[in-house]
């Protein structure tokens, strides 16, 4: 193993992740850093967009924060920090996966991740994957995928980082990280604790965000070892704790309460054979939450689940193909309050394809089928193609078949009102993508379009009696045009990036012929950094566009922009110690906004960040 | 119908008190804008947002929506569930705002907002000079549950009576208040009886599974159609018609649906009564020996049914969450006379 050459091969591999062929050297160190390589070498024809560590670190409170003013997703937030989802491509909440080393974790309950509960913080990187991706992430990659990472480290190291945070609101957080490593070990921790009373106040009004108050706790661990130059274990664990009050609505107070906690943990180990690399995996997904409809009583209703992944993925390199299969067993199993002891086994075979045609061509072929004791699953397959035409310029094309499986709430819910119901099918759909890339020294320029057509979507409807119940009702087709630019200058002690994206994105009920609700034509976000010897000065701007509240159209609210700007100066205080001090002002213009209606967003607020790296 | 009682009411309390029911006073003088025409209160989308009021003239020339937002320039609140109305006052219960919006209900002008006292508040009715409000409490505790008595000159919560759990609609007959017991999110088979002298509960009455609707005849009695409980509940059970007489509080008939059976939106206009059953809309009169066995109209199903002057309105809610339609049927020809586009979620038909 090379060491000197690890880290630089993390680097090149997170830069460059759809763009370059590997040699067979750098496939073994890929399969020891990463800790999801199918998102490396099976996303040929796809948008990927990667978000990292200094980019985390502007937005690092939530992954709605980050992926607000850092991609094109939508979201939709029940006030800040509150219950938050998801619009990718003018798909809805579960049709966005998330994706954790690898694993498909959004919630068995709901089909859905709340970007609040998930801290992005301590991750290497945040990737964005647009497009359908079920045949390697599962249910709900059809707008696209999420995903966090760990990479693991096998050299001598010894890093430790402490921030500490205070803000508008009485909002304080702490994160410490440390990492450790030799050629055989690599070690990873990371906590952060937020806590924020969040009582803004809701401009225009003479009111406050009354019930809004909010904690949370991450922990995250990562132990590598390299017991021999052919095997390698690694474990993985992520455990979030979120303890919230429920902001009410302008119309309705609120005194809810939310308790949450999601605990991932994952047992790999790789085996490396000249050009056959095998893994088996064994991982644990628990989630719980107690919802308290009122905080100041001890009545609570609770649903969790429990999931046991084993996960068997042979890879064979021969010549210019990459052939891989995959063998994943789930057992799943949820209670609560509204569903009662129900269980679910399935079993999935996947099988990956690329095939290096030449230096400048590939393409892939990838297959899934499940087979599921609850419902049937459909046959999946996704193909894709990159074309390198020239230095600079890329085309990359995709097709895509993917699913979404409906939840234990779909098919299990029993309560007041509402009922499940167990002939649900999936949600299925088909799609298509066109993407373009320009890469020259100082810019990159990247244009996509879209089509994607989704059927049998899972709609919560009165039925005859009146009770709410799921059903696979309506067809929907999206389709919308995807432009980025990336601006980087670099001159004496200067240092330039400007990142912008725009999405116009139109998602129609093929019914009605309706904008789907929360879905904005227009969204745009502008990011610039400028650095100039240890000082940072940043503007973050993002512009959502009017989204409909009604499916009818007939109510909608309106677009705004907002604006963040930040300054940080480093300050290197002994060698291998170093200092940051950061301020930011969040919402600058003091801009009145929903994204929901009825449900204000902050104020203009502040926040301060001390960094100590040592 | 429910005009026609506090037309009563008021009479038996020596109030003065103008007559609005459709037809029977053309000539005299509008009281307001949204005098002699049609209210259906929107409950509104149900987890953020505001109901809202909608209006359409009795001819069903004017319809206008949003009429509280207009004429006072705010929201109304979460979930509208329902209107009552008390001489020249309506009261409009909002659900999630746990708020009563106190206006002039011709011309929508507001009065004043009962804000303290409410705990998921659900139907208004007024007797003794009093207003009563069902109230669920906490929905998810069932010994909780009462009816708010208000106080029509301030406006304020000022005693509160325990009931049953699963309070829903209420009304006044014979100096009594009967409230129906649906059960909330559950299911109850009750009908209590209050008694506004003493404002305490004087009788239970068990009826069928799951009572959703009263109505009275002329000769005063109470029908009570109970839907029964749904399959889902795993213990399916029949609707039931229950006839009460008032003046004992006693069952006096009893009409028995099929156990897949579930009918609801139960009216009466011209001692004839009406309900929905199976996307079919079936009538009989009170005098009836048995169900009837054939339908009214065919096909069709409301979200709110009421009848009036020889017309059906019903509501659609559509996928509840865009706006919904109020729809006219002539009941001699059995034809749409119109169908008039009115807020999200329409909930609640008013004869004004």
């Amino acid at each position: 193993m090379a060491h000197s050459k690890t880290f630089l091969v993390v680097l090149m591999v997170f830069q460059f992740l759809a763009l370059h062929a590997q040699s067979d050297n750098t496939i073994v160190l890929e399969e020891v850093v990463l800790s999801d390589v199918k998102l490396l070498h099976f996303s040929n024809g796809r948008k990927v967009s990667v978000l990292k560590d200094s980019v985390i670190q502007r937005n690092g409170a939530s992954l709605t924060d980050l992926l607000q003013f850092n991609s094109t997703i939508y979201f939709k937030e029940n006030g800040y920090g509150m219950i938050s989802s998801p619009s990718f491509r003018g798909t809805n909440a579960s049709q966005t996966a998330v994706v954790w080393n690898g694993i498909n974790i959004n919630s068995q309950l709901s089909g859905q991740t709340d970007f609040n509960t998930i801290s992005p913080q301590n991750y290497k990187d945040v990737v964005v994957r647009s497009g359908g991706g079920s045949v390697q992430f599962g249910s709900g990659a059809i707008g696209g995928s999420i995903h966090l990472n760990d990479s693991f480290l096998f050299q001598e190291h010894y890093d430790n980082k402490l921030v500490l945070g205070y803000g508008s609101y009485n909002a304080k957080n702490i994160n410490y990280s440390t990492a450790y490593g030799t050629d055989k070990w690599s070690l990873n921790f990371g906590t952060t604790y937020k806590t924020s009373e969040n009582d803004y106040k809701y401009l225009g009004t003479d009111r406050k965000n009354e019930n809004g108050a909010y904690n949370n706790l991450d922990v995250k661990a990562t132990v590598g070892y390299l017991f021999s130059k052919a095997n390698v274990l690694k474990l993985y664990h992520n455990t979030f704790i979120g303890d919230r009050d429920f902001s009410g609505t302008l119309t309705a107070p609120a005194k809810d309460h939310y308790k949450d906690v999601t605990s991932r943990s994952l047992l790999e180990w790789g085996n490396f054979k000249d050009h056959k690399i095998s893994r088996l995996k064994l991982a644990y997904l628990y989630e719980k939450y107690r919802y308290y409809p009122d905080k100041e009583k001890s009545d609570f209703s609770f649903g969790s689940s429990n999931n046991m992944v084993l996960n068997y993925d042979y890879k064979y390199n021969i010549g210019k193909f990459v052939l891989n299969g995959i063998a994943d067993f789930n057992v799943i199993t949820v209670e609560g309050t509204n569903i009662e002891n129900a269980h679910r086994n399935l079993f999935s075979g996947t099988f990956l394809l690329t095939h290096h045609l030449s230096e400048k061509f590939r393409y892939g072929i990838n297959i899934r089928k499940e087979v599921v004791t609850d419902y049937d699953s459909p046959f999946l397959f996704s193909m894709d193609t990159n074309y390198q035409l020239t230095d600079n310029y890329s085309i990359n094309v995709n097709a895509s078949k993917n699913y979404r499986v409906p939840t234990f709430n779909d098919l299990y819910w029993v309560g007041a009102g509402a009922v499940g119901n167990k002939e649900l099918t999936p949600e299925s759909s088909l799609q298509a993508e066109l993407g373009q890339l320009l890469s020259k020294e100082n810019y990159t320029l990247g244009l996509t379009a879209y089509y994607i057509v989704s059927e049998d979507l899972i709609q919560w409807k009165p039925n005859d009696a009146g009770n709410w119940m799921p059903v696979n009702i309506k067809d929907v087709y999206n389709y919308g045009l995807e432009a980025s630019l990336d601006v980087r200058q670099q001159w004496h002690n200067n240092q330039l990036s400007w990142k912008n994206q725009y999405a116009y994105t139109k998602s129609v009920d093929k019914d009605t012929n309706k904008q789907l609700i929360y879905v904005p034509y227009h969204k745009i976000t502008s990011n610039i950094a400028y650095q100039y010897k240890a000082w940072e000065l940043y503007n973050q701007l993002l512009y959502n566009g009017q989204v409909y509240t009604t499916s009818d159209n007939s109510d909608f609210l309106q677009g705004y922009v907002l604006s963040n700007v930040g300054v940080g100066r480093t300050f290197e205080i002994e060698n291998g110690i170093s200092a940051n001090v950061g301020v930011k002002i969040n919402n600058l213009f003091n801009k009145n906004y929903q994204n929901v209606a009825y449900r204000p967003m902050p104020n203009r607020n502040y926040q301060l960040n001390i960094s100590i790296k040592f | 119908m429910k005009i026609k009682h506090a037309i009563l009411a008021s009479l038996t309390l020596g109030l003065v008190f103008t007559s609005c029911e459709n037809g029977d006073d053309d000539n005299r003088q509008s009281l307001g804008d949204y005098d002699r025409g049609i209210l259906i209160s929107n409950e509104g989308p149900f987890q953020n947002g505001t109901g809202t009021v909608s209006y359409v003239s009795y001819d069903l020339e004017v319809a206008e929506n949003e009429i509280y937002k207009k004429v006072n320039g705010e929201d109304l609140g979460n979930i509208v569930q329902s209107m009552g109305f008390y001489n020249k006052k309506a009261f409009v219960v909002v659900n999630n705002s746990n708020s009563i919006v106190v206006v002039d209900r011709f011309t929508f002008k507001k009065l004043g907002e009962i804000k303290e006292g409410l705990l998921n508040p659900r139907y208004f009715t007024a007797a003794n000079g009093k207003g009563y409000v069902t109230n669920w409490g906490d929905p998810n505790d069932n010994n909780d549950d009462f009816v708010a008595i208000i106080n029509l000159v301030d406006f304020t919560v000022e005693g509160t009576i325990p009931v049953e759990f699963g309070p829903e609609v209420l009304e006044e007959e014979n100096d009594m208040v009967y409230v129906v017991h649906q059960g909330a999110w559950g299911y109850n088979n009750k009908i209590s009886v209050i008694d506004p002298a003493s404002d305490k509960v004087v009788k239970t009455i068990p009826v069928g599974d799951v009572p959703n609707s009263i109505a009275f005849d002329d000769a005063d009695n109470l029908w009570v159609m109970c839907g029964g409980k749904p399959e889902y509940s795993g213990a399916e059970s029949n609707g039931m018609l229950v006839k009460i007489n008032t003046a004992t509080n006693t069952v006096a008939n009893t009409f028995e649906f099929t156990t897949t059976d579930h009918p609801k939106q139960l009216d009466i206009e011209d001692n004839i009564i009406y309900y929905a059953l199976n996307k079919n809309i079936y009538s009989m009169p009170a005098s009836a020996a048995s169900l009837p066995t054939s339908a009214l109209l065919e096909n069709v199903s409301f979200y709110a049914m009421r009848v009036d002057d020889e017309k059906l309105y019903g509501t659609d809610a559509k996928d509840f969450n865009s706006r919904g339609d109020l729809t006219i049927y002539n009941l001699n020809s059995k034809e749409i006379i119109k169908t008039i586009p009115v807020g999200i979620i329409p909930g609640g038909i008013y004869f004004n």
